[in-house]
């Protein structure tokens, strides 16, 4: 199978993918998009547009294709050499520069895994960048795993609500315990952070047996979680806004977004547990 | 700015029978909060109580702040907003904005509240007819701060200013975050290249840049113009004006985006070029419903130094680009930009430009339209404040006593005339003129009567010309320059 890997004049990542290939003996034809490759890229990306990600800042390189599959930045394309697509759902798209990499999620993919994980991760991280994690709760023996290896720089914890909706709010079942240890390693991580989306859901508090926003007091209610189970109300915790319009479940399409204002009374409910709440600026 | 070492201090000009007679606050420099009758008497200090402004409430009531954060770590940070009653007790407070926990100090909630705010039920935190402000209940908008930072702008560390509204009982309910619009504010290449450099660097707090300073908001209240039905301006929305930047604007309330500016440049359109560079201004508000005037635009043109622009002889950088040496007050129609009325050095019976810069404040100051069309302007930075009639006299004249130990200064930063009423707690005090001196013969012990000890003639001196040919031209002499 022969493999093509689209770089960039002085791209550090495209490095770190040539020496991983290099090392492991995987043979592959590089084009370089500012130089010679920049009209066979163009065909490429004009013949598979919706399979490479232009982001705010352009498009990520690598760009790495076995001619079936795409995969685009250096964690995803490592990711496919080493183990397929085994670790897909671990190790997606990252957004952010500078040294840094994001787009690796704990709660996705095979826990079973995790050592698969580790070793690209680890990497990686031998080859200079920051790694950025995020986790819903789930998969709290991954995450364990990533910070006994020392591998996290920074990790973001997607906390979905109160203990009481959080299956709801999931939409799975999970072990309140495994979400506690969770928070408790999250706070072990050199950079932190608590995040919460004052999210629609169907179920259980809905007045209409519909589906309703998380209210202010169960915004409370988790901060609250959060600072029972760390012992702190000091904790950095984020509030961010739902967009119905970006909503990946069609069944939240038509529901009125709220406005930036209307999470000022989530933030103050917050704040009675965690003075250090804000809201994403968006 | 031309001061004598020795002048008088206290009420120094007062014609009762011209004036809109009332109690005056104000913030005396390191002292406190003090209230003042028309003769200068000091009515009550509430000692060591700080206000950005101070306003008083209808039933003696005070608005100010406990105290401002630590300078080493904040910019103008006033930890609280405050209503004391006659007496100093706290009947309202609100600082759970943002929580601090500065090196050494003890962890805390703070407002970050500077240089304005308003109580529901009046627009502009002065005395309107009808529309007296609650005292005890309603929500009041803050103009507050918030570190970020934003690429757009500068990819350094912004103190931004931020307006909120807190209910009575303390909770935030509305937000609006200035560096959020800076696309809509209308800068120019030259001044997005400055402004990114140096956003106004301040050293508090490890530094950061103070790029706007907005430093007055109001409501714009009941008006003309959105009963004419110009939704620019509906009662519910708010103007503010930023010194930095020279831009003063309008803001919708319901979606935030600015509906109005004037600024940041004055050389786009005739309107403009007539009206003149508008320089690091204070105080710009609607003129309430029920003031003479109302439906303008008022606004205290410090002049000074301000701007982003080009480098200029007068800005090597472009950093605070525009350069004036004295102040102006400006009322003016929003809707053509027209001057309606104004007090400068000139209406000041100065000499313009040669001697204009007595009447100059290069910062705060504020200006309040009373109910009989007379202008209270605090001319903040040499601690004066006047009261002039629509015809440019002076008819009340203070000068404060306090400079303080640390600054020394007398600056007031804002002035306030409320009716005797609102302070139900004295008996209305005597009024009594104070009339000019002359201060051709007004003499300092010890000093010399005016007159020569003895005069001499000599042979064919000329007479002197009535406009004498200064080093330069001043406005009215022909070619003279604006």
């Amino acid at each position: 199978m022969s493999y093509t890997l689209f770089t960039a004049t002085g791209c550090a990542r495209c490095k770190i993918a040539k020496k991983f290939m290099d090392e492991k003996g995987i043979g592959y034809e590089e084009h370089d998009i500012s130089g010679e490759g920049k009209d066979l890229f163009g065909q490429f990306y004009r013949n598979n547009r919706n399979s490479v990600y232009r982001g705010k800042e352009g498009i990520e390189f690598p760009v790495f294709t076995d001619g079936t599959i795409i995969r685009q930045g250096v964690g995803a394309v490592i990711t496919f050499l080493r183990a397929g697509t085994r670790l897909d759902g671990f190790i997606g798209r990252s957004e952010l520069s500078h040294g840094w990499m994001d787009g690796i999620h704990v709660s996705e993919g095979d826990p079973a895994l995790a050592d698969e994980v580790a070793e690209v991760l680890g990497f990686l991280k031998k080859n200079g960048l920051k790694l950025q994690f995020d986790t819903n709760g789930k998969h709290a023996s991954v995450l364990q795993k990533l910070l006994e290896q020392g591998l996290g720089d920074r990790v973001i914890m997607d906390l979905k609500g109160p203990m009481a909706l959080y299956n709801a709010l999931l939409g799975e079942e999970i072990d309140p315990q495994e979400i506690r240890r969770t928070m408790e390693l999250v706070t072990k991580f050199p950079e932190y952070r608590f995040e919460t989306t004052v999210a629609p859901f169907f179920g259980q508090g809905s007045e209409t047996g519909g589906v309703r926003y998380l209210t202010p007091e169960e915004i409370g209610d988790t901060a609250k979680w959060i600072r029972e189970v760390t012992a702190s109300n000091k904790q950095p915790y984020l509030l961010r806004l739902f967009d119905p319009d970006t909503s990946p479940d069609q069944r939240f399409k038509s529901l009125v977004k709220l406005s930036p204002n209307s999470l000022l009374r989530y933030r103050s409910a917050a704040r009675k547990h965690q003075v250090l709440t804000e809201i994403e600026r968006t | 700015m031309t001061y004598p070492s020795v002048y008088p201090t206290g009420a120094t000009l007062y014609d009762p029978k011209r004036c809109w007679n009332g109690y005056t606050i104000f913030q005396a420099k390191e002292v406190g909060a003090l209230l003042i009758d028309m003769n200068g008497g000091e009515v009550q200090l509430w000692k060591e109580f700080h206000g950005m402004p101070n306003r008083i409430l209808p039933g003696g009531y005070l608005i100010g702040s406990t105290g401002e954060r630590n300078t080493a770590y904040g910019m103008q940070d006033y930890v609280d907003l405050v209503q004391v009653d006659w007496d100093g007790k706290v009947v309202w407070r609100f600082n759970e904005y943002e929580y601090i926990e500065d090196p050494g100090e003890e962890p805390q909630w703070m407002a970050r509240q500077h240089h304005d705010y308003q109580r529901e039920g009046n627009p502009v935190g002065y005395y309107v007819p009808g529309m007296d402000p609650l005292v005890d209940r309603g929500n009041t908008v803050i103009l507050s701060h918030k570190n970020l930072k934003n690429p757009k702008i500068a990819d350094k560390l912004l103190l931004d200013d931020t307006i909120i509204e807190v209910t009575w009982e303390g909770e935030t309910v509305w937000e609006w975050v200035c560096s959020d619009h800076f696309d809509d504010m209308g800068f120019r290449e030259d001044a997005k290249n400055i402004l990114c450099r140096n956003p106004n660097w301040r050293p508090s707090g490890g530094g950061m840049g103070d790029w706007m300073h907005i430093n007055s908001l109001s409501l714009l209240g009941p008006n003309r113009w959105f009963d004419a039905g110009d939704r620019r301006f509906h009662p519910d929305n708010m103007i503010w004006c930023a010194r930095e930047t020279n831009l003063t604007a309008v803001i919708d309330k319901a979606t935030g985006k600015i509906v109005w500016k004037l600024g940041p440049n004055y050389d786009e359109t005739r309107e403009l070029r007539e009206l003149g560079w508008i320089i690091g201004q204070h105080h710009a508000h609607m003129i309430p419903r029920g003031l003479p005037g109302e439906g303008n635009i008022m606004i205290f043109d410090n002049g000074g130094w301000a701007g982003y622009g080009s480098p200029n002889p007068g800005s090597p950088t472009g950093f605070r680009s525009a350069l004036r040496d004295y102040s102006r007050v400006l009322e003016l129609d929003p809707t053509t930009l027209k001057v309606v009325w104004q007090y400068t050095p000139a209406e000041a019976g100065l000499a313009v430009p040669v001697d204009a810069n007595r009447f100059y404040s290069p910062f705060i100051s504020s200006a309040q339209r009373l109910p009989n069309g007379n202008t209270l302007i605090t001319e903040g930075s040499g601690g004066r404040i006047i009261e002039v009639t629509a015809d440019h006299d002076i008819v009340w004249e203070y000068i404060s006593p306090y400079w303080g130990k640390m600054m020394k200064i007398n600056l007031i930063y804002r002035a306030y005339r409320v009716p005797y009423d609102w302070v139900p707690q004295v008996e209305k005090p005597a009024e009594k003129p104070i009339e000019r001196i002359d201060v051709t013969r007004f003499r300092v012990p010890g000093a010399s009567q005016r007159g020569p000890r003895r005069v001499v003639n000599v042979e064919g001196v000329l007479p002197y010309w009535p406009d004498a040919a200064l080093c330069v031209l001043t406005e009215g002499e022909e070619g003279g320059s604006k």
